[in-house]
Order: C-alpha cells, then sequence, then structure tokens
C-alpha cells in the first residue's frame, strides 16, 4: 500500500491584485521513485493548472527547481518522496523575487552579483582564434571544474543567514566563484584586486559561518573549504605592508 | 537588488577596514576563549583544596596580574562585543528575519549562532557585573568566593552565567575552526562531537566547583 502524500504548496501571484500569500493542500499518492518535479508535474496535470513553479533539465544541472522542501532549501528534481515524510510543504526560495508560488526570479540576482564580482576571466591577451588552445595541468583544471560545477540554483544563497539579513551579502556562490578566478592562470587579476572585490563585509568578512550553504549544496561543492581558504588569504592580503605609509589622491589602491 | 546608481562608489576608496575588524574580533575572541578555559581550570582548584586556591590567586596578585590584567580582560570583553555585535541585526524586523529564517531550516550551525547572540547579550551584563565585583574586592580568596556564593543570589547568579559563558565560548571555538578553515569538511563532524563533550565538562567542572564553594565552611578558609 503506497503512501498518501499530503503537498502544502505556498500560492501567491504578485501579478494578480486580487491574489493573497496562501497555502494550498493537494493530495497524491506515492509512485516509485517519486521525485518532487514529477509530484508537481502531476499535481499542475490532474489537479491545478495554475500552479507555478520552474524547472528545465529534471537532472540536477540547470538549477532551475530550487524550493524549499520542508523548511530546507533544495531541488525538486534531485528530491525522491521516500525520504520526506508524508507530509511536505513546498516554499519558494527567500532572498529572490518571486515570480509566482514556487517559482522565483534567481537570474536578475546572480546577474546583478556576477557583475558586482566580475566574474569572468580578467587578461589583457589578445585572442588569437587560430592558436592551439592552452595547456593546463589537469590536476589544476579539475580543481577548477570542482568549483565551476555550481549552476546558480540559489540553495546557498537562500540557506545563508547573512543573506537573509542583508541584501548586499554576495552570498557562497560569489565566494566560491572568485577562489574559482583566483585558482586561474588565465585571470590576470592580482590579489589586492580580488582583495577590492571580496575583501568587505558585503563580501568575505560578511560571512558568519554558520555553513549552512555547505550544508544544503545540493551540487556537494566543497562551500566550507572554500569559504575557509579565501577568508584566509584576503584577512592576510589585509595586512600585506599594513605599515607602509599610504599613498595620496584617488585611485590608490592600498 | 536596488537599481539605483551607488555614486558614493566614487568617492569611497577600497579599504582594508573589514579585514582588521575580522581579524580583531577572531583574535579577541580566541583570546577569552582561552581566557575562560584557564579561568575554569583555576577556579576548580578550589576542589583540590582552598590553600591551593589560594596560593594561585596570591601568585596572581603578587605578580599584579589580576589587578591589571582584569581590567585588560574586561576591556578585551567589551572591544569583542563590539566587533562581534556588528553581525547581530538591531533592528526587530531584521531579529524576525533570523528567527524566522532558523526556525524554518531546522539546522543546527544557525541555531547555534542565535545562541552564540543570545548569551552574548546575558554575558555582556552579568560577566561585567562578575568583573567588577571581584576587583573591587580584591584580594581574591577561596573563602570570599565561598561566602558571595552561599549568600544564594551570587550563587543562582553563576549557576546562570556558567553555562551562558561555556556554551559561547565552545560555539565560538568551533565556528573559529570551521569560519576560518582550519578544520575542512572531512573533520567538522569529528570537531564538533569534540567541542560538545569539552563544552560538557567544562560545564560539569563549573557545576562542581560551584556545589564545592557553596558546602565549603568559611571559617579557617
Amino acid at each position: 500500500m503506497s503512501r498518501q502524500l499530503k503537498f502544502n504548496i505556498f500560492r501567491f501571484n504578485p501579478e494578480d491584485p486580487s491574489s493573497e500569500p496562501h497555502t494550498d493542500t493537494f493530495m497524491l499518492e506515492e509512485t516509485p521513485s517519486l521525485t518532487l518535479f514529477i509530484a508537481l508535474n502531476k499535481i499542475r496535470e490532474e489537479q491545478d493548472p495554475s500552479l507555478m513553479f520552474d524547472f528545465a533539465c529534471r537532472m540536477a544541472i540547470c538549477g532551475s527547481c530550487g524550493m524549499v522542501i520542508n523548511g530546507r532549501p533544495g531541488l525538486a528534481c534531485k528530491t525522491l518522496t521516500v525520504e520526506l515524510p508524508e507530509e511536505i510543504t513546498l516554499m519558494p526560495l527567500p532572498v529572490f523575487k518571486l515570480v509566482g508560488d514556487l517559482s522565483v526570479d534567481t537570474g536578475t540576482w546572480f546577474r546583478a552579483t556576477n557583475t558586482k564580482i566580475e566574474s569572468w576571466i580578467h587578461t589583457d591577451q589578445e585572442f588569437d582564434p587560430e592558436a592551439i588552445e592552452e595547456r593546463m595541468e589537469n590536476d589544476l583544471a579539475n580543481s577548477i571544474f570542482e568549483l565551476e560545477r555550481c549552476i546558480e540554483c540559489g540553495c546557498c544563497v537562500a540557506s545563508c543567514g547573512t543573506a537573509n539579513m542583508r541584501e548586499d551579502f554576495v552570498g557562497a556562490f560569489a565566494l566560491n566563484r572568485i577562489s574559482r578566478f583566483i585558482m586561474d592562470p588565465r585571470d590576470k587579476r592580482t590579489d589586492p584586486e580580488y582583495f577590492d572585490v571580496v575583501g568587505t563585509d558585503q563580501g568575505i568578512f560578511g560571512c558568519m559561518g554558520l555553513l549552512a550553504c555547505e550544508d544544503v549544496c545540493p551540487r556537494e561543492i566543497p562551500l566550507q573549504d572554500q569559504l575557509g581558504i579565501l577568508r584566509r588569504k584576503m584577512a592576510f592580503q589585509g595586512l600585506k605592508n599594513i605599515f607602509k605609509p599610504k599613498e595620496k589622491g584617488r585611485h590608490r589602491r592600498f | 537588488m536596488s537599481s539605483s546608481v551607488d555614486t558614493a562608489i566614487f568617492v569611497k576608496p577600497p579599504t582594508r577596514v573589514s579585514a582588521y575588524l575580522d581579524w580583531i574580533q577572531m583574535l579577541t575572541g580566541a583570546g577569552l576563549i582561552l581566557f575562560m578555559w584557564s579561568h575554569m581550570v583555576l577556579v576548580a582548584s578550589v576542589n583540590i583544596g582552598p590553600s591551593v586556591m589560594n596560593t594561585i590567586a596570591w601568585f596572581f596578585e603578587a605578580t599584579y596580574m589580576a589587578q591589571v590584567g582584569g581590567p585588560i580582560i574586561g576591556a578585551t570583553l567589551l572591544l569583542h562585543f563590539i566587533l562581534a555585535a556588528r553581525k547581530i541585526p538591531y533592528t526587530s524586523d531584521a531579529q524576525g528575519v533570523i528567527w524566522r529564517h532558523a526556525r524554518m531550516l531546522h539546522h543546527t550551525d544557525t541555531w547555534l549562532w542565535l545562541i552564540q547572540a543570545f548569551t552574548a547579550m546575558v554575558i555582556l551584563i552579568m560577566g561585567s557585573v562578575h568583573i567588577w565585583t571581584v576587583l573591587t574586592n580584591l584580594p581574591i580568596t577561596a573563602a570570599k568566593s565561598a561566602m558571595r556564593v552561599q549568600g544564594g543570589f551570587w550563587g543562582v547568579f553563576y549557576l546562570i552565567l556558567l553555562p551562558m559563558v561555556e556554551l559561547h565560548v565552545g560555539i565560538g571555538f568551533y565556528r573559529i575552526g570551521v569560519k576560518w578553515g582550519f578544520i575542512k569538511r572531512s573533520g567538522r563532524k569529528k570537531f564538533h562531537r569534540f567541542e560538545n563533550i569539552w563544552t560538557g565538562a567544562f560545564i560539569l567542572i563549573g557545576l562542581i566547583t560551584i556545589i564545592r564553594l557553596w558546602t565549603l565552611p568559611i571559617a579557617g578558609n
């Protein structure tokens, strides 16, 4: 006898003036290997076609289906209902702008944050399309790739106490992202320049070390380790030339 | 995200203030952790014998460590509070956000931070009162400590202050370890368990010490 699952789903359409935030309850019979992604699609098909939620890839690659599942941010497609109790409460991710019901706009936030930390390779090297691709040590490529696996689902940001309290905090996502560029020899930014970007209370020094990001990340990116490395690196960078007299002028850097 | 232009960006050169403050917050914290554990061990010397505690207290006064070190500890406590309090939300709105967030998340480390923030407030008041009382009534002796605890009010006072301090210090120890990357992902669980046992042990030693002071005959000590 399969379980009858009870879904409590947050409902609100900000576009509709008559819509009030509330919770709707749906019942669904559990089937083998049922994921929340399949369950939500079933509910939308069979019970309420107006239910809003995002998905694209259904295999934890696109990062669209991030939502709060019984209190914890996670991916709907990667969450099997057998891992959950009979009563399942689904809420949209906090911090991000609500599109409607379980759908949030993570894109605007990530775009703005990527711009803020200048999330691209900074180089003055002219690109030569004819040249053979530059080589990189395999170990280095692997360790960059380890951080590059981030799918920008927003779970780390939604689970972060600091990010929830302070909207200017860049979150584990950005700190992990900048770590990736620090590792990359093609990025010509110097340590003082990285310090400019994340050596602030909006960056690494705003992190309080609650490690919810580490605990919810669906990709299991080693955020605890990366944040620790980055904090030490930036903290020591802050102490460099501490007794050197400051240069005058508006453009001084350290 | 605000869509307005941050015009201040053109007049504000990058500073290192955040880095300095984070260093000082961590170093004062680490210093106070070491102090509190040493303090507990030294006071617990009364369990071996009141004369042992008296001798240690005499040593700290003969070398002026109590007279000079005491106020320095008090100032460090205050400095640490001011720096760490930057992270604690001041408006009821933001306090509501972190409270609801913690209740939603069911996440131990997030709750531990709320415990840190709460115990910080208690320690700020009660710790200051304790430092004042002890330093304005030197020298420290087992008999005087016993008399204070046996008065009743101070006995309850220390029964409250003890777990507050040990929790705050223990969680702070764990937090520094994971936040500064001394403890890696693979060692976190073990370190957390160690911290729990360690904190529990100190609370136990503290309780034994309070009971000892409560039952210590005052005459002759």
